[in-house]
Formats: C-alpha cells, structure tokens, sequence
C-alpha cells in the first residue's frame, strides 16, 4: 500500500514539474472581447497621423507568440511592453494583440510549431510576431503554407534566400556592435580615470566574457574593441570564452583571472555564464557591464559593480514596425538592422547610471551617440549583412 | 603566464574548480562500491544548488542551509534507491530522469519561490565564508592557499578521508565493498544487498548534495538555471579513474580541477581559446588512457609476465 502511494505520489511530481513549467497560459492580456466587441469607428482620437493607420475601419490584429515566457525581464517583456505601449496609444479599436506564452523548455519544443501553424490557420491576425533563432524554422514552414499571412521575425537573420524568399516576413535585427561601441568606449574610458573608486589607471586593459564564439557575440566584441580603441589606442581588450551559456562558476573564474591580472572594467555577453563575471567584480570591487536586460535593477546587491547596461529593445522595434505597416510603408520579404537611429539599441540611461558615471564620461558618450546616428561612426560588424 | 602559473590566485583557482568535483566524485566512488552507477549525481547536485540557496535564505544561517540540503540530497538517493531497488528500474534510465527532471524542476521551483528564471537574485541565501586558519595565514606563499579557503573546500578535504576511512576500517564500509564485489557471496553470509545498497545510495545523494551547496554558496553566491554544467559527468569520470578509492578520486579531481584552472589562465595568453577549451578533456583523455595502461600491466604481472 504504502509502496502504491509513493509511486503515485512520484509520478504525479514528475508530470507536474514537466508540464507545469511549460506555463501555458493562454489569453494573458488582450481583452479580446472589447476589442471585437467596439468595431473600430474609422475615425480615430489620437493625433492626426493615426488617421492612416486604419484604412479598412477594421482592427489590426498582431499575435505574440513567444518561445518562453512572460517574466524573462529581457526579450519577451519588452516585447509586450513595446506592443502594450502602443495599443495605449492607438487604443484597442486600432490595433489589439494577443499574447501567447509555448514556453521555453525542450519539453516545450514540441508545440512551437503546431502553435504557429494554429494561429496562421485561425486567419485572424494581421501580422504573427516572434522571435529567436529556434523559431526560424517553424516559420519557414509557416510562411510557405500560408503566403497570405504576414510575419515579423526578430532578433534572428531570416535566411530568405535559402527558403524561397518568402514576402511575407518582416525580419528586425538589432545592432548590438553599435551599443557595444558605447560599452566600450565607457570601460576604456572608466580603467583610466582615477576619481572611480577602486580603478588601477596604470593598467590600460578592459575584459570581455563572451558565451559561445559565434557571429552574434563577436558583433558584441568587435563594437566594444572598436569603441574602446577609439578613445585610447593602446587599450588592450583582454577576452575570455565559456563555451556555453549556463556555467557560471566558470564564468566567474575567467572574469576573476581577468580581474586579477589588471583588468578593472568587463562586459558580460554570455547569458546565465555572464552573472559569474558580475559575481567576480563583486568580489574584486571593480566593474562589469550589463546587457539584455537592466542587470543594475535586477541584481540590487552586485548594483554597485554595475554602471550600465546595453539593450536591445525589442519593443520600441516592434512599435515602430506596427506603425510603419499601419501606414503601409513596411517592406515585407526583408530584414532590416536598427541601431540607435530606429531606437533599436539603448544604453541604459538612468539615475543609477548618472551616480557611476562621472559627467565627463556621460557627455563623450552622448556625443559618440550622435555621431553614430549622424552616421558620422561607422561601427564594424561581425555579421555579414 | 608562468608569473601567473606561480600566485597563489592559480591555486586557489585550482581548490575551487576542484571542489564541488569532488564532492560529486565521492558520492560516486560510495556507489560504485556498492555496485550501483549513480549517474544522477548532476541532477543532485543541480537541484542541491537551489535548495541551497532556499534553505540557507530561509533559515538565515548557511550551516542550517547545509544540513537541511544534505537532507534533501540523501532523499533524492533514497528516491533513486527506490526506483532501481524496489521497482527495478535500469538505474541510469532512473538517473537520466532525474537529471532531467532537475533541468526543468529547479527552473520551476526558482519560480515559485522567487519569481526568477534565470537566477536565484532575488533570494538573499547565504554562503558559506572563508576560513582564515590563524598563524598558518602567516607563512608566506603558502599560507595564502592552505588558509582562506571556503569552508566547503576544507570539508571536502575532510569527507576523503572520513570517506577512506569509512569505507575501509569499519564494518560497514566492508559490507559496501562486499556487495559490490559479489552480491550473491555477500547475501550468502546474511548481508541485506539492498539494505546496503540503499545505504550506499543515500550517502552519495547526501555527498554529491554538498558539492552542489558549493555551486551556489560559496562559488557562486547565487543559483544560476544549469549551474552544475555537467560537472556530475565529470565527477562520474575522476571516481572512475580512481578507481573508485576516496583517495584515488581526490587525485583525479585535484589533477581535473587544475585542468579546468589551467584552462581558465590560459585565456588570458594568445593561445586559441578552441585548442584551451579543449585542455580539460584532453587532461582526461590522457589521464584514462595512462590508468587503462597501468592497469594492463598490473593485470599482465599478475597473469604471470
């Protein structure tokens, strides 16, 4: 008897824990009700150039569908804060989206695709979002059995040619050389300025933790080695690898090695690996850049290590794609790169950021800023585009 | 790079990468004396990671966090026990689950507790301090790596021993060994296999549990999703090849641990970092093959020349 009841009982633990952190969740925020309930009126209260945006008196429709969940703090929330900013702004009669959460575990996999294929077969949105490089295979497929729906792809190079270019996909990538540029040009120019407590500016080296050795992580690299060769020549970029993106106390003992051998400032791009390089200049009290997502607020303890960190936001280049479609001016069947310029990219502007760094270090890299919009810098890239 | 070879930072380097290696490979010499493979030890030690982190933040004080992680790691044995023992299962089949089950578990139980997927930030654990041993800090060169260990480091030094002397001056180190041995010749003189084996099980849940306490309470301050990172294979491999003695496997790991530390120095040189990742595996593939060929000799002597 007791046997049957611990076997139940374990059994019931495994299902739970396999299904459960799949985290289905169906309609999380679109009130979809209202938004069908109130056919748009075709005229609109916002601002005049809103006036365009529904031609046909019907809502446009996006569905969200993320590979993982809500409460990443990084993509897929800024995903739906950029897509929630701006049904608040056209209002929901204009444009309405629907948010669907797969999930993100291998266990999930499974039903990316059928999902996919769902939504497109159900014909009721205008446009079907997502993003990463392990759904580009689930919409090639899409894509080609339904020419008819659109797609935008982010944060992952849609290989057109290789699946018969489709022209239903808008691809946005994000050019994270150009704030790595930022990021570099702030270490070089934070390891040799001595009012920052705990500098060693006899030592003109900079760190760089970086996941695995591929194309995206070296357009990280090549931005940050060019910003920080830029504004002192001699700087010396000191690089490290993990090998993966999950092994943190191995990410820790790189960054400490390069701590210990005169780096003052680093910059993580190697995911979960990445917190050993922040834990590392905890331990050390030097420095380490944060990126993907705000690492100062989210990490309140290590807040003090870290100056900034570089984003791309996801959500400001959805905005702007929902409204240049609604103006009918996006270009589907290509991909286009947003850097600072689009509001693709950002450097992290905030309180936290104005107390750790010094105001002659924040003035350069707000002119540095502009001159990459003005075109001015031409940041090299690792990605052949 | 030989300046660097030669600072105590490298051996300190060196302890650390070895530690929760250690533990691991430990908790698998336990087993594989009784006789069983226990290939769960990355799941152990993955989900003793986060336990780590929620007891130590729940309790406030590490060595309740500790006791109450070798609690659940010794359960998690118990589990294994149960299903190779009692219900038969293949036992790596049974391990694969629980690896597998740790993956998506610990993220799962991360989330309820703290609201996180990615890392464990927002739970304030604690972890276990350095250990500044008096006067000994003093000598120089030296003192810098015998004193200001992590307190877990020290202990896994300790646990060979314990462990050494467990397994073979008392009697039921000896009944370990015997069921290991030869199940059948050990039940034919009254020795419970399974009891041993459960026994045998339970404390290499409990070993590999503190290495996984190590991971987020002491080199990490933190648990982050897959922190064990295979380090439970490697640990699986270093009690191989040390022939499964608490001894031998301490070498192993010490000589894997500074494979790894190696590697990790060796980024900071010219050297391709493809050919330096590739260090530690080498270290292994090396060190397999000198202990296959010793042991042909050994066998080769022992069949007559």
């Amino acid at each position: 008897m007791m046997k049957k009841v611990l076997a139940m009982l374990l059994a019931s633990a495994m299902v739970v824990s396999i299904t459960a952190c799949g985290g289905n969740n169906d309609d999380t925020t679109a009130p979809d009700a209202a938004g069908e309930g109130t056919e748009a009126p075709a005229e609109t209260e916002d601002g005049a150039s809103d006036d365009a945006a529904a031609p046909t008196g019907e809502t446009y429709r996006a569905a969200l569908l993320l590979n993982g969940t809500l409460g990443d703090k990084s993509f897929y929330d800024s995903a739906n804060e950029g897509l929630t900013r701006l049904r608040d702004e056209l209002g929901a009669d204009v444009f309405d989206f629907k948010v669907e959460q797969m999930g993100g575990t291998a266990a999930d996999e499974s039903k990316w695709e059928p999902t996919l294929l769902d939504y497109c077969d159900s014909g009721e949105y205008d446009v079907i979002i997502m993003g990463t490089w392990q759904m580009a295979d689930p919409l090639a497929k899409a894509a080609e059995q339904y020419p008819d729906q659109k797609f935008m792809f982010f944060d992952e190079q849609f290989d057109f040619e290789g699946n018969g270019n489709p022209q239903n996909i808008y691809n946005i990538l994000y050019k994270q050389n150009e704030v790595s540029y930022l990021v570099g040009a702030a270490a070089a120019m934070m390891t040799t300025d001595e009012t920052i407590e705990g500098i060693d500016p006899s030592t003109k080296k900079i760190g760089f933790l970086g996941g695995m050795d591929n194309a995206v992580i070296n357009d990280f690299l090549k931005g940050y080695e060019q910003g920080a060769k830029d504004v002192d020549p001699e700087m010396e970029v000191v690089v490290g690898w993990v090998g993966d993106f999950v092994d943190s106390t191995k990410g820790k003992d790189i960054a400490l090695g390069q701590y210990q051998s005169g780096v003052d400032v680093g910059y993580n791009v190697a995911g979960n690996a990445g917190l050993g390089q922040i834990e590392a200049a905890g331990d050390t009290n030097l420095y380490a850049f944060g990126v993907d997502s705000d690492q100062a607020s989210l990490l309140p303890d290590y807040a003090k290590n870290i100056p900034t960190s570089a984003l791309k936001n996801v959500g400001n280049s959805l905005y702007r794609a929902i409204n240049l479609d609604l103006e009918g001016k996006l270009t589907y069947g290509t991909t286009e790169v947003l850097g600072f310029a689009e509001g693709g990219v950002e450097l992290v502007k905030d309180a936290h950021y104005e107390e750790m760094l010094p105001e002659n270090i924040r003035t350069t890299l707000d002119e540095l800023e502009q001159k990459i919009i003005s075109g001015e810098i031409v940041v090299d890239t690792a990605i052949e585009r | 790079m030989l300046q660097n070879l030669l600072s105590p930072d490298f051996f300190n380097a060196i302890l650390r990468a070895t530690t929760p290696i250690l533990f691991a490979a430990l908790a698998s010499s336990v087993a594989s004396k009784s006789g069983i493979t226990n290939m769960a030890l990355e799941g152990i030690m993955l989900f003793s990671a986060l336990f780590g982190v929620i007891f130590s933040a729940m309790s406030g004080n590490w060595a309740v966090g500790l006791l109450l992680t070798m609690a659940a790691g010794g359960i998690i044995g118990l589990l294994l026990a149960f299903f190779v023992l009692n219900l038969k299962t293949d036992e790596i089949l049974a391990a694969i689950a629980i690896n597998l089950m740790a993956t998506g578990g610990t993220v799962l139980l991360m989330l309820a507790v703290s609201g996180d997927r990615g890392s464990s930030t927002s739970i304030a654990s604690q972890s276990v301090p350095r250990l500044v041993i008096p006067l000994v800090d003093r000598i120089p060169f030296l003192g810098q790596i015998l004193s200001g260990q992590n307190g877990m480091t020290y202990l896994a030094l300790l646990a060979v021993a314990v462990m050494h002397l467990f397994l073979y001056k008392t009697p039921l180190g000896l009944k370990i060994r015997a069921v290991g041995e030869n199940k059948n010749a050990a039940e034919s003189v009254g020795i419970s296999a399974r009891k041993i084996q459960y026994i045998a099980l339970i404390l290499s849940g409990v070993l590999a549990s503190m290495g996984g306490f190590f991971l987020s309470g002491g080199y990490m301050n933190m648990f982050t999703k897959d922190m064990s990172a295979g380090k439970g294979y490697i640990a699986l491999a270093a009690s191989a090849m040390g022939g499964d003695t608490p001894v031998g496997a301490c070498l192993v790991s010490l000589l894997f641990g500074a494979a790894q530390a190696l590697a990790n120095m060796m980024q900071l040189t010219d050297i391709p970092h493809e050919l330096i990742q590739m260090v530690p595996y080498l270290t292994t593939l090396v060190g397999l093959g000198i202990y296959s060929y010793a042991g042909l000799k050994r066998r080769q002597k022992l069949a007559g020349k």
